[in-house]
């Protein structure tokens, strides 16, 4: 076979499977979104709220300045960033989709925790038992499963490259 | 006895810029380096099991993350065993379209993506950047800084930026306790300019996010990462604490991008004999892997290096192109500046200029060069003519629009009263009349009276622990008489709820609507399709001040 037909049978392989990946979740069965839907914010409005609930029509001068918002309601929703990650993924953007998850389950983490964690990922900042108990702490405070499954294979990998924090 | 015309030619600005002869055994070489490794890929159960000629048991912490995360593995053994010249015309020919390059792109190693662009001289890579580039339409970016990081002059060159075009604006600190005061002086000055713009402080990771999530800006762009381990450690860093990094930014709504660029590793001291091409692919599949929607590359900061070395412009070039072919949103550099010679720096611009992409430069100096606090820039604010005239000369949309001098007076003038209600009503410190004068019709910040620094440190570092938002931001616009721009921030803030402006190579319009890879990806398939320059758009482009008209004559 030539350079050129195996180029194409694989190119047609691949696409036939991204076609039927796509196909599968129906948008308005599972609740699922796709780029038909977006931009959400203009095209599917209803779906967004913020983390404290507060639809898009809510966010008015007006209601600034009374007081009415906080910084507190311009937090993304947890939801809303399953929503991106589903139009992600329907552009073949596993991977992004992957982090706009870990993403979702880390809206719970107040700020200063997530820069704490953050700081002890870097190199030789923690122990492996540290960051064990980091995961830990974020599995069971905050449901982050994702991330802290994340983390304890970071754990492994410093280990083994030798990038702890020596005892 | 001297050549005189020797004697002329060492004279010239070319010859007083720095070349070395290649040496690969140190990393001083481009791309196509003999040390280099040979593309291979093995998958057992799923999982990677061989890499570009290293085992699993081999890995470094860089190939695992890669391994693991980085790679499409449906169909990537066949992928990687095509050959490499056929790749290289698959990518080149528009007929075939980018989502099907795509699907063999990002199933690539890194070794074997670098083979592949490798195949390519300049003029086709340039064809695939404008294929690859994930948005259908291009755009800039500008730096907003100034050597005194005056925040009136800040506010006022990032709403004459905004104005001229640019879609995003980068400010960066000489201090580095001013770093809340210049990314509230750009966040109201570009909307100012054009609603709609988004903008970063470049500053340490843990301070930028904390900028972020106080709503002081809307994106991030630095955060770093390496293609080898060591100095990926020197970096202060690992691919999953960039990882969880770029998560937590999208936790709080706020788009963001990597940055790499080919040279980082030699600089450093530790490019393990490979090119520099070879392992500026790794970084590109640390960001990919990473979950990132984009990066910053194009040698960036260490220009200087590739730069000195044979091919290093066309490595720059192939770096930008592996980011889109592997679907990451492009900004492409073009901003450190590195040759005393205009040849020199118009040839380097024009390998993104001509074919287009994301953000052209990342970013084009708003500001004079000695104001410049990224170490001085391939373009600044006295090239803005000529950058305008290139783009009326060959027909190209390289993202700034003509403006006519009135219209920039007008909103620099609006941008510092604006920021000095803004001040007064956040309880910072004071902006004088006198300041506001001097900012509308600055050149730099030599034009400004000098402020009380101490004072104005003071208040950056109260601003933060009061705990102060973007709230406070627009109850102050408000409150100073500026319901529009408080309007245009609030809307801005808004974004972060929605995140639509996540998604990949993502800009906002004058009315927030957004413009990204999902909802206008690139669709070139050669003459007349992809971005074509609309009639209105090139009326605009090319009505330039300086033309005279045969009804003048």
């Amino acid at each position: 076979m030539d350079q050129e037909q195996l180029i194409r049978q694989v190119m047609a392989e691949v696409l036939a499977k991204l076609d039927a990946g796509a196909s599968s979740p129906a948008p308005a069965a599972g609740g699922r979104v796709t780029k038909e839907q977006y931009p959400l914010g203009e095209k599917s409005p209803h779906l967004i709220a913020s983390a404290t609930g507060k639809h898009l029509e809510d966010f008015t001068l007006d209601r600034v300045t009374s007081g009415a918002l906080t910084a507190e309601d311009f937090r993304i929703a947890p939801q809303t960033l399953e929503l991106q990650a589903q139009v992600a993924e329907s552009t073949g953007r596993d991977s992004f989709a992957r982090n706009l998850r870990r993403a979702a389950e880390l809206t719970a983490v107040p700020d200063d925790r997530l820069l704490g964690v953050y700081n002890a990922l870097r190199p030789y900042r923690s122990t492996k038992a540290e960051l064990y108990a980091i995961a830990d702490e974020l599995s069971t405070k905050y449901g982050c499963t994702i991330n802290a499954a994340f983390i304890k294979e970071a754990a492994d990998v410093y280990e083994k490259r030798g990038r702890l924090r020596a005892e | 006895m001297r050549s005189k015309r020797f004697e002329v030619l060492d004279d010239r600005p070319v010859n007083k810029d720095g070349y070395v002869t290649e040496w690969p055994e140190v990393g001083f070489i481009a791309m196509e380096g003999p040390n280099d490794p040979k593309p291979s890929l093995k998958i057992a159960g799923g999982k990677v099991v061989e890499m570009d000629g290293k085992t699993r048991d081999q890995f470094d912490m860089i190939d695992t993350f890669i391994a693991d995360y980085g790679i499409r593995l449906e169909g990537a053994e066949a992928v990687n065993a095509m050959d490499s010249v056929e790749l290289a015309r698959t990518m080149v020919d528009f007929n075939i379209p980018r989502s099907e390059v795509v699907r063999l792109t990002t199933s690539m190693t890194p070794a074997k993506i670098t083979e592949v662009v490798s195949q390519m001289n300049v003029l086709e890579m340039m064809v695939a950047v404008a294929k690859m580039r994930p948005r259908l339409l291009p755009a800039n970016q500008a730096h907003v800084t100034n050597v005194r990081d005056n925040p009136v002059l800040l506010a006022a060159d990032a709403a004459e930026a905004a104005l001229r075009g640019f879609a995003e604006e980068e400010t960066t600190v000489g201090i580095v306790r001013y770093a809340p005061f210049n990314a509230l002086s750009i966040l109201v000055g570009a909307e100012i300019g054009r609603p709609g713009i988004l903008t970063q402080c470049a500053v340490e990771e843990a301070t930028e996010l904390n900028l972020g999530m106080r709503g002081f800006t809307t994106y991030a762009e630095t955060v770093s990462v390496y293609g080898t381990e060591p100095v990926f450690m020197d970096g202060d860093d690992t691919p999953w604490s960039k990882a969880f990094l770029a998560s937590c930014y999208a936790s709080r709504g706020l788009k963001m991008r990597f940055t790499s660029g080919t040279g980082s590793e030699v600089q450093m001291g530790y490019a393990e004999g490979k090119s520099m091409l070879y392992l500026e692919a790794r970084c590109i599949y640390i960001t990919k892997a990473a979950g990132s929607q984009g990066i910053q590359n194009g040698s960036v900061s260490c220009v200087g290096v590739p730069a000195a070395v044979p091919s290093g412009i066309r490595a720059i070039l192939a770096e930008n192109l592996i980011a889109m072919s592997l679907d990451l949103e492009c900004a492409s550099s073009n901003d450190q500046t590195f040759t005393h010679s205009d040849l020199r720096r118009t040839a380097r611009s024009l390998m993104q200029f001509v074919p287009g992409t994301d953000f052209i430069c990342s970013g084009y100096s708003s500001v004079p060069n000695y104001d410049n606090m990224f170490a001085g820039s391939n373009w600044d604010a006295d090239d803005y003519d000529d950058w305008l005239i290139i783009q009326r000369d060959l027909k190209l949309d390289g993202g700034l629009v003509p403006v006519l001098e009135d219209e920039v007076i007008a909103v620099r003038n609006k941008a510092a009263k604006v920021l000095q209600a803004m001040f007064r009503g956040m309880g910072l410190t004071e902006v004088t009349d006198a300041e506001v004068e001097a900012a509308t019709y600055a050149h730099g910040s030599n034009d400004m009276p000098a402020r009380n620094v101490v004072e104005d440190l003071k208040a950056a570092d109260n601003l933060l622990k009061r705990g102060l938002t973007g709230v406070d931001v627009v109850k102050s616009l408000v409150a100073g008489g500026y319901s529009d721009v408080a309007q245009n921030v609030l809307n801005m803030l808004k974004q972060r709820v929605v995140g639509d402006y996540l998604q990949t190579s993502a800009i906002l319009t004058r009315d927030f609507g957004v413009l990204s890879a999902v909802n206008v990806p690139n669709d070139y398939r050669g003459p007349k399709t992809g971005y074509q320059i609309s009639a209105e758009r090139w009326n605009q482009l090319k009505t330039i001040r300086q033309a005279v008209s045969p009804e003048s004559i």
